[in-house]
């Protein structure tokens, strides 16, 4: 059984950036916003963008977000070309504007995952292009942020990143995303070399009136690995797709993320994972909590070519309900067309345990402190999985702000 | 006056009463034992008490210190003094040992109007009780109760009501599951705890609990009743004879 959908076909080139935009232009003509008929679309809708004009963002002052995550900050700010100047860069690394790029951004769309709604926009619309390159054998200690912020209401952005890390290079990038236009698209691709190593995190908290339709892919060559871990917190709707491409043999990845929703909000994770070479090893745990009406998705794929024997693909997804009106869908996809492999997956949703509550409060931890500790105890153990300590600390810190925030907002209702 | 007085209590879960009116008045520095068969309502008891939620109790009254407990929340009666010792301890799987406790400890000082407690301090306070409990350090580093053998999860109780210093400590069926060594070390925990200022109200099946832990009062719970009140010799008088009879005196 093999669904239509996100099939990458990585093989496929186009001639220019203005090809590329045009066959874009072209697909999306015939094609509404994705719905619930889609398949890939089947838990979240986007038909509430099909009536609003969105504008391209125009420059203006914006509130920088709270700098508390330590790094080399690219800023990438709706409606402002790219803030390149006076980045205080390590040897080895180069940040460029790459929309007047056309080789560069013909070695993007290598990349690219074929018939795929998010890409066709994004390239369609682009706003901004950077391009940042690790030299081989280059590893930078310090980390480096890419800073998404600006834009308001009735405006979309369409920031579009293309990262090489040459053989064996090593950086630490964290994306974070707190802007406030209607559409945030971003659009990140990432080609990592032999033996590359990267350390990513991304932090989504747009504003409460975004829609984030955010599309993060690696391409991973022989025994390169990145660690991956995404945070969905902000937005009214946010959809976040990790893609991941393994090109060679010996690579590994990392891609677990958390996804926080309260109020309204709908967080959906997407995941596609394609092993085309043998022996390589994706793991995946996402966990979720969901709060009074707020909705949550997890889509995981996973497709094991016939080449690719030995793979090793371990996906697992679970939904923390708080509230009896929130609501959790996951839907696991394994395609495995190779025989020798070890591939498992698992979905849980369930609600805080009353039993484990009552222990606590019998030792006078009060209502809301229990909680407090017994969502951040749910939650724990997927942060251990972030690689790089100080993206662990910054996210344990955000995670367990939302949960205080949440549980004593509950308690003085 | 009384620390606990239990008055014509009855509760119920969901449709089902289980308590049919039980009295029990327990002073400070006494040691009462409850002694029952299985589906006597012990348990029912224990978490009527300290207030469970889903036990709803439908006449009568709990009195701790003189006021009533019954709209009092678990976490408000745990911090006016009330502790219970569970007979099955829950594994707490992410939630870490120490910041457990020390959550436990400052929700009392905070209470009782004091400062919270230095973390160097309290893990020195810690360590130091646990070592006469026989809890290594690596135990205490762990999730709550997360891999403790049944032994370490109700010495692991213990070390929690040494730290809380409870007036009235419920202990629930604590041997259970204790081999003769480990209730050695339990029952030596819970008699350093003994003092004229803590009331204790032991829940057992078993009199060789009894044996260890000597109470001052025994009584025999069936059919959601206590059914009989005496000494220690009571506890004795059912080793013998079985609860078989006790009930008809109901």
């Amino acid at each position: 059984m093999v669904m239509r959908g996100l099939v990458m076909q990585p093989e496929r080139t186009y001639l220019t950036w203005a090809d590329r935009q045009a066959a874009a232009r072209s697909y999306l003509d015939g094609v509404n916003w994705p719905a619930g008929r889609t398949e890939a679309w089947k838990f979240t809708s986007l038909a509430h963008l099909s009536d609003s004009a969105l504008a391209v963002p125009r420059a203006g002052p914006y509130a920088a977000p709270e700098q508390n995550l330590d790094g080399i900050v690219i800023s990438i700010a709706a409606g402002l070309a790219p803030d390149l100047t006076g980045l205080d860069l390590p040897d080895g690394v180069s940040v460029t504007d790459m929309s007047a790029d056309e080789a560069a951004c013909q070695q993007a769309f290598e990349l690219l995952p074929d018939n795929h709604h998010l890409t066709a926009l994004s390239a369609s619309r682009q706003t901004c292009a950077v391009r940042l390159s690790v030299a081989a054998h280059t590893t930078i200690d310090t980390p480096l942020i890419l800073q998404f912020a600006g834009g308001q209401a009735g405006e979309a952005a369409h920031p579009f990143v293309f990262i090489e890390l040459g053989d064996g290079a090593h950086i630490h990038l964290a994306e974070r995303h707190e802007g406030a236009a209607s559409l945030s698209q971003p659009l990140i691709l990432a080609r990592l070399g032999e033996s590359a190593k990267l350390d990513h995190i991304k932090f989504q908290n747009d504003s409460d009136n975004t829609t984030h339709l955010g599309l993060t892919l690696f391409r991973l060559d022989r025994q390169a690995r990145v660690n991956s871990f995404a945070v969905s917190k902000g937005s009214q709707m946010a959809r976040m797709e990790t893609h991941c491409f393994f090109a060679a043999p010996d690579a590994e990845a990392a891609m677990s993320a958390v996804y926080l929703g309260r109020g309204t909000q709908h967080h959906d994770i997407t995941t596609v994972v394609s092993h085309e070479r043998r022996d390589c090893a994706s793991r995946q745990l996402i966990r979720g909590v969901l709060d009074d009406k707020a909705r949550g998705v997890f889509q995981g794929r996973v497709r094991v070519a016939p080449d690719a024997q030995k793979t090793d693909g371990q996906q697992m997804s679970r939904a923390l309900l708080l509230s009896r009106e929130a609501e959790a869908d996951a839907k696991p996809e394994l395609e495995i067309f190779a025989d020798d492999v070890v591939c498992s997956h698992g979905a849980t949703v369930g609600e805080l345990d009353e039993s484990l509550l009552f222990y606590l409060k019998s030792r006078g931890i009060a209502e809301a402190e229990a909680r407090t500790m017994l969502i951040d105890a749910f939650l724990v153990d997927t942060l251990e999985e972030v690689s790089y300590p100080p993206f662990a600390e910054f996210l344990r810190h955000q995670v367990s702000g939302w949960t205080a925030r949440q549980t004593r907002e509950k308690q003085t209702a | 006056m009384s620390l606990l007085e239990i008055k014509n209590l009855h509760a119920r879960i969901g449709d089902t009463e289980i308590l049919h009116g039980i009295d029990l008045t327990i002073n400070r520095g006494e040691v009462h034992a409850i002694m029952g068969p299985n589906g006597s309502g012990k348990s029912t008891l224990s978490y009527v008490l300290s207030g469970r939620d889903g036990y709803e109790v439908t006449d009568g009254d709990i009195l701790l210190d003189g006021e009533s407990v019954l709209e009092m929340e678990a976490d408000e009666r745990a911090r006016a003094g009330m502790f219970l010792a569970f007979q099955y301890p829950v594994e707490l799987p992410g939630v870490g040992g120490m910041a457990f406790l020390r959550a436990a400890v400052n929700a009392r000082l905070r209470e009782a109007g004091q400062d919270e407690v230095d973390q160097l301090e309290f893990v020195k306070m810690v360590r130091a009780e646990a070592k006469d409990l026989g809890i290594k350090d690596d135990m205490l580093k762990r999730a709550v109760n997360v891999g403790f053998s049944g032994g370490e999860k109700k010495r692991y109780e213990i070390l929690q009501m040494a730290l809380l210093k409870p007036s009235l400590a419920i202990l629930d069926e604590t041997d259970s599951g204790l081999d003769v060594d480990a209730l050695k070390i339990v029952s030596e925990g819970v008699n350093a705890l003994r003092s004229a200022e803590c009331g204790m109200l032991v829940i057992t099946h078993y009199q060789r609990l009894l044996n260890h832990i000597v109470p001052d009062y025994v009584h025999i719970l069936a059919g959601g009743r206590i059914v009989k009140s005496g000494d220690k010799s009571l506890a004795l008088d059912v080793e013998q004879n079985g609860y078989a009879g006790l009930g008809d005196a109901a």
